[in-house]
């Protein structure tokens, strides 16, 4: 690299990133985002002020459904009496103000299990990230007592099904009999046993996903800059933490924004242990009303935003740590 | 007593012997220029002196210590032999000031002010004191190779080695760093460099040696070397360098 950016000193300079920047990137995008966030932080705010935890009931709804349920009943009123290609219109149209109605109703309980979803996620994610740093760096410079371990424990995470680790957890092991006695567990806003089993398969599943692709990051992070460490005196283990990683963190950045993705639909398993995330509060409610296809679409919609979400939080970050010249975000 | 000593090292990678048999000695303030064909050792000789590379047998001393021994602290050895590097190795997530300070706060357990201060006087000494904010990829490869070496000498080494520190450089930055080394040599810094820079060989160098095939050939101070070289190999290399690399006075 050295020899073609000494040609053009200067080149690779770039503006960091600030939350000014990303939002003026993509107006609309965030004009519609903006509005989510809004409500949802509000409905989580005031759900707690009752419950709080990650086993919130629901209250009442924000916005009335009485007035969608109104309108849907007037047009299929006017529909039955007009002709009949016109009446098939109107009666489709009184089904989205049905749908609407019924997408309000649900919302409160939606937004109770995205906090657990979320929860899940972030908890996960940055816990898993605790652990995989250490098993990236045990597999790229590790002697082989503790590269093989690494190896081991990471191929057979990466080898099963999720579920069935979680099942493992959940049934198999009884982990809930240990976490239950674990002080703390369900009380206040801390998360109940079913969601601290959760966490801890999801924090060791995505460990061994994220320690691949930060292990795949070390790697590409030269290997004059480890040498160039130790030649000042530095030991292995400080030029690695002061030296390698601080750059091939940077480079494990967009492989790592995939992972956050990953985990957010991934922890939608939580629900076959009981946990009552997105999913199974979705799965909830179209047992009890049948309507299956319309809550699934709502929840969709939840999970769309809350990847969007993500991936945009994700590039503002990734502005936000660029370095001149480094990896490709620097460029 | 030399500052540093090599007694008959060899070193080898796999089945290829790289050093056969390397024996020299250095005083304090002595610059010595090692040069040779590709291959014949000059870099891995370097390597062995601050132990990036082990060597198979033979002894190195520095100040009349073994430092080829397992008991050797070579964190506390390479905190004494600064190294300089062909290709810069500038850490390329630290600015200019941020790759002086590293060792400063994490080698010599310097507080954050004084590794500021003690870093911006380095990169003072090396001309750069306007460019300490500036990442490495916004650096000229000459600024570049400058704070490689204020990044070294910040450890106040006592012996610096030289690693092709010009090849990788465009003609008109080497003047910049060969006149950095030079001031180095006058303060008295003892300078082990491999170099074919045969201008700073010849004003600056106190010895020259000329390695082929892992055996120092010749060694002597520059003027026998360059009019009257003892080996017609010597003779021969050193024409050839000189109508390459000897415009650059630095």
């Amino acid at each position: 690299m050295s020899a073609e950016a000494a040609e053009e000193p200067g080149e690779a300079v770039t503006t960091r990133g600030t939350i000014g920047v990303e939002l003026g990137r993509r107006p609309l995008f965030y004009a519609v985002l903006a509005p989510f966030w809004a409500w949802l932080l509000v409905r989580w705010a005031y759900d707690w002020v009752v419950e709080p935890g990650t086993n919130v009931t629901a209250r009442e709804p924000f916005f009335p459904t009485e007035p969608f349920v109104a309108a849907g009943e007037t047009l299929r009123g006017v529909a039955a009496g007009a002709p009949a290609p016109v009446g098939g219109v109107l009666d489709w149209l009184a089904g989205g103000f049905d749908f609407v109605a019924f997408g309000l109703e649900a919302l409160p309980q939606l937004a109770a299990g995205a906090w657990v979803t979320v929860v899940l996620t972030v908890v996960s994610i940055l816990a898993g990230l605790v652990l995989a740093v250490p098993l990236s760096v045990a597999r790229v410079y590790g002697t082989r007592a503790v590269r093989y371990p690494a190896l081991a424990v990471t191929e057979l995470v990466r080898g099963t099904p999720l579920l069935a680790q979680l099942f493992v957890l959940y049934f198999g092991l009884g982990l809930t009999k240990y976490v239950r006695e674990v002080p703390g567990v369900g009380v206040g806003v801390l998360p109940d046993t079913a969601v601290v089993v959760g966490l801890i398969g999801f924090t060791v599943n995505s460990a061994a996903y994220q320690s691949e692709y930060i292990r795949s990051a070390l790697l590409s992070v030269e290997s004059g800059q480890l040498t160039a460490g130790r030649a000042i005196g530095l030991s292995k283990v400080a030029a690695i933490r002061h030296v390698v990683l601080p750059q091939g963190l940077r480079f494990a950045i967009p492989g790592w924004s995939n992972e956050l993705i990953y985990l957010i639909k991934y922890s939608s398993l939580a629900s076959f242990i009981t946990v009552r995330e997105l999913f199974f509060r979705a799965e909830a409610i179209g047992n009890e009303t049948y309507l299956f296809v319309e809550v699934y679409s709502v929840a969709a919609l939840f999970y769309l935003a809350l990847v969007v979400s993500a991936s945009a939080f994700m590039s503002y970050v990734e502005s936000r740590v660029a370095i001149p010249g480094l990896g490709t975000t620097g460029r | 007593m030399s500052l540093l000593e090599f007694e008959d090292v060899h070193q080898s990678y796999g089945d290829e012997e790289v050093l056969r048999g390397i024996s020299f000695g250095m005083d304090r303030s002595d610059v010595e220029v090692v040069i040779g064909p590709s291959g014949s050792g000059k870099s891995t000789m370097l390597r062995c002196v601050n132990r990036l590379t082990d060597i198979d047998s033979g002894t190195i001393y520095l100040d009349g210590e073994p430092v080829t021994t397992p008991e050797t602290d070579v964190n506390d050895l390479r905190r004494r032999v600064g190294m300089v590097f062909q290709d810069f190795n500038l850490f390329a997530h630290r600015t200019a000031l941020g790759n002086v300070t590293l060792g400063l706060r994490e080698v010599l357990d310097y507080s954050k002010e004084e590794a500021r201060a003690e870093a911006t006087s380095q990169l003072e000494r090396v001309g750069l004191a306007d460019q300490a904010d500036s990442y490495p990829a916004e650096l000229s490869g000459g600024q570049k190779q400058r704070v490689g070496i204020a990044r070294a000498l910040a450890m106040d080494p006592e012996l610096m080695l030289f690693d092709e520190p010009t090849s990788a450089l465009d003609p008109e930055l080497i003047g910049e760093v060969l006149r950095v080394m030079r001031d180095l040599a006058e303060e008295g810094m003892t300078m082990l460099c491999v170099t074919h820079e045969m201008g700073f060989a010849r004003s600056a160098a106190s010895t020259i040696s000329f390695l082929d095939e892992g055996r120092v050939v010749e060694r002597g101070p520059p003027e026998q070397l360059f009019e009257a070289p003892e080996h017609e190999r010597t003779g021969e290399f050193l024409e050839r360098l000189t109508s390459l690399h000897g415009g650059q006075q630095g």
